[in-house]
């Protein structure tokens, strides 16, 4: 059924190009062309296929993964791979005619109300990271991550909290600050002067602009 | 008490400490060490850490996760101890106090530990050089009032 789709979607963006031929090498694992230009390729993956169009990328020659973004949408979080194509160190390409800092981005689905699509941390180390960044911004779970600990919130941040959602209010919404040290003694604190001796000590009230 | 804070005021040694910052403010201080501005030659110099300093050089919002952290850096120092809160991140939140990240200001975070704490302000993004040194000259001329 999707040779189908492929066919209709493709015929509104021609492939042309080495992005055309790359994006061709997909075969029917693309869903559909958005942008096939000289240098830049957007294009929409089947998510069961997605660990093996990311071996079909790797393997090819001068192609890396650069970073990956993710965005909430109506339907779930896309997630965005950016491949680089570049020539390879000898300068040779690898076909007749590539330009050079090709980007072709490649988006995946992880469709509500799971949010959750195949992680290619395992085939490209390189997105380890960056999967679980978005496990934590944005709340998208990857099956098989192989690390999938918190990476770039706090650590008195709680779960299940996902600050880039769109329903995330950047002010209201913000969880409780973590506690504060406590307070050493009096001894070591800026008490020089005799009438801050018998000042009484104790936890100011924090977080100000807490909402909650 | 007196030879101490004559000690003290003689060399003021500055620890470093980025609570979240683009880096901007920590080139400034770096540039305080270069022979332009040459702080040294106010007994001044950057220590690796705070068990040595008298004054902590706060550069940067105070992200949730700094906040812990700061204290406890703040805690460390011998007391009496200079806070200088470098830039308009450190003095207030500056551009990112609506963000999700954000702790409470530097000058919060410092005072939920010690009420009584010092802390000098130094606004701008990031602030000169200059500014810096009039900052420290002045926390030299409020030292000498305790």
């Amino acid at each position: 059924m999707s040779e189908v789709a492929v066919t209709t979607t493709q015929a509104d963006v021609p492939l042309t190009g080495f992005v055309g031929q790359v994006l061709e090498r997909l075969g029917d694992s693309v869903l559909e062309v958005q942008k096939c230009v000289q240098l830049r390729g957007i294009a929409r993956i089947e998510p069961a296929r997605t660990v093996e169009v990311a071996e079909k990328m790797l393997a090819m020659p001068g192609c890396r993964l650069a970073t990956a973004t993710g965005i909430e949408v109506r339907d779930g979080i896309d997630v965005l791979y950016h491949w680089i194509i570049e020539r390879s160190a000898a300068g040779e390409a690898a076909v007749a005619d590539q330009p050079a800092g090709v980007v072709i981005t490649l988006k995946v689905l992880a469709a509500r109300p799971e949010l959750a699509l195949d992680s290619i941390a395992n085939a490209v180390p390189a997105a380890n990271w960056i999967e679980r960044e978005m496990h934590d911004l944005l709340g998208a779970n990857f099956r098989n991550h192989p690390d999938m600990r918190r990476l770039i919130l706090d650590d008195s941040w709680p779960e299940g909290v996902h600050p880039l959602r769109k329903d995330f209010d950047q002010v209201a919404d913000r969880p409780p600050l973590p506690p504060n040290q406590s307070p050493p003694d009096v001894e070591s604190t800026n008490c020089t002067k005799e009438n801050n001796k018998g000042q009484v000590r104790g936890t100011l009230p924090t977080g100000g602009r807490d909402k909650k | 008490m007196a030879l101490k804070m004559w000690a003290l005021r003689k060399s003021l040694w500055v620890y470093h400490v980025n609570t979240g910052a683009c880096n901007n403010c920590d080139i400034e201080v770096l540039e305080l060490l270069t022979p332009r501005y040459d702080i040294e030659r106010f007994g001044m110099m950057l220590v690796g850490s705070p068990r040595h300093a008298d004054v902590l050089a706060v550069t940067g919002v105070c992200t949730r996760q700094a906040m812990p952290r700061l204290q406890e850096v703040y805690m460390q120092t011998a007391k009496p101890c200079v806070v200088l809160a470098v830039g308009a991140c450190a003095c207030g939140q500056g551009i990112f106090t609506e963000a999700y990240h954000m702790g409470p200001t530097v000058d919060e975070a410092i005072k939920a530990v010690d009420p009584n704490a010092i802390i000098m302000y130094v606004p701008g993004c990031s602030p000169k050089p200059e500014a810096m040194i009039d900052a420290t000259v002045k926390a030299m001329e409020l030292l000498k009032t305790l």
